[in-house]
């Protein structure tokens, strides 16, 4: 009982920091989520009114084809640092020339603050004085545009993402790996399995808890990206690029709706937990011997 | 009494092993994956929030107020909790 006690002491400080600027923030939400809020409207009060805002959330087409390009950008983005990731991170579990330089350039766009990864992406693609039209125009004729063509605005955002998220998943696999034990390997190499048989029957079992924490972080991370899309292409062209984060922002901020966007914040929410949830369901609950 | 002896016994203080910690109740019901009573809570309010959207996007605009969905809702709730 006594080092109960000791645990609880020893959280205390922590947990009244996540009381304070988690939980009671969440409350606040839920609480705004059932009223009509506009600070600036003619009636600045908060009024209740009931689920109304949720009532309006399932009928909002714009925000139904936002969670559309959010599932598509989420996927490809994922799937990508994921494959991107374990590559490198194999590559840099082996020896070679230059290899410490690589591994910090390679870990630079972590530092930076998504707000700057939009800048200079923006500065990038910006047709006539962006390096990546220019390169793309001289090498295969393609005219970039991300200001005129929506599948290039999407596949923008989505490698940018990319370019900015994959050395986290690079670190954490190389952790995985780093302390995988060697013997699995070498009784493997014995038996004369081949590499395929290797990396599917012993690689990908044993790092798989560091894959799973990946893919939530990163999943969860990819569901709220606003700042970089924003300054990349602010949601557009049209609604290409409008991912739920630029949605709630633009409900919120410039049109001040602060109950429907707190509505719409829930279900963000709400759909972030529901699909982590169900991963952890799929791949590493603990099943029932029953059933 | 040396570092690595004050190290081990305030490891035994803090209980970093959980040794003595009461094993998690854990329910084997009608569920697919084992749950403790958290989880069924959980579970139920996952339910609880989908129903109602599906009902304000697909239902109600027919006629049934929410609150019978509310109603299954809890009702749903009550079964997955006690014997989930």
């Amino acid at each position: 009982m006594h080092s109960n006690k000791l645990g609880w002491l020893l959280l205390a400080p922590t947990l009244l920091v996540l009381f304070f600027f988690g939980v009671l923030p969440f409350i606040y939400v839920v609480y705004v989520s059932f009223h009509q809020w506009n600070p600036f409207a003619v009636n600045p009060d908060m009024v209740f009114n009931w689920a109304e805002n949720y009532r309006r959330v399932v009928f909002d087409t714009q925000f139904l084809a936002s969670l559309g390009v959010t599932a598509a950008f989420v996927f490809f983005a994922v799937i990508s640092e994921l494959i991107l990731g374990y590559l490198l991170a194999q590559a840099f579990m082996k020896d070679f020339p230059g290899k410490a330089i690589f591994r910090t350039i390679h870990t630079l766009p972590l530092i930076m603050a998504p707000i700057i990864v939009g800048s200079i992406w923006k500065l990038m693609t910006t047709p006539s004085i962006g390096i990546i039209p220019n390169l793309l125009d001289s090498w295969f004729g393609y005219d970039l545009n991300i200001g005129q063509s929506a599948i290039a605005a999407f596949i923008t955002t989505v490698v940018m993402d990319i370019w900015h998220w994959t050395p986290l998943v690079t670190l954490t696999l190389i952790a995985a790996l780093v302390s995988l034990p060697p013997d699995p390997f070498e009784q493997a190499q014995i038996d004369g399995a081949n590499k395929r048989q290797i990396f599917w029957h012993i690689t990908l079992p044993m790092i798989r808890p560091a894959i799973l924490a990946t893919v939530f972080i990163r999943l969860m991370d990819a569901l709220r990206t606003v700042d970089e899309v924003l300054m990349l292409t602010g949601g557009g062209p049209g609604s290409a690029t409008r991912y739920v984060g630029v949605h709630i922002f633009k409900e919120v901020f410039p049109r001040t709706n602060y109950g429907y966007g707190s509505a719409i914040s829930v279900i963000v929410l709400y759909l972030t937990i529901v699909v982590c949830w169900l991963l952890y369901v799929g791949l590493i609950a603990p099943r029932n011997k029953k059933g | 009494m040396t570092d690595l002896e004050e190290l081990g016994d305030m490891d035994e203080k803090l209980n970093l092993h959980e040794t003595d910690a009461p094993p998690e109740e854990t329910k084997t019901g009608f569920l697919p994956i084992q749950t403790n009573w958290f989880d069924r809570l959980f579970i139920s309010v996952v339910i609880w929030v989908a129903l109602s959207l599906i009902w304000f996007r697909f239902i109600e605009p027919f006629g049934p107020s929410i609150w019978i969905s509310n109603a299954i809702a809890l009702a749903l709730a009550v079964l997955i909790i006690t014997k989930g």
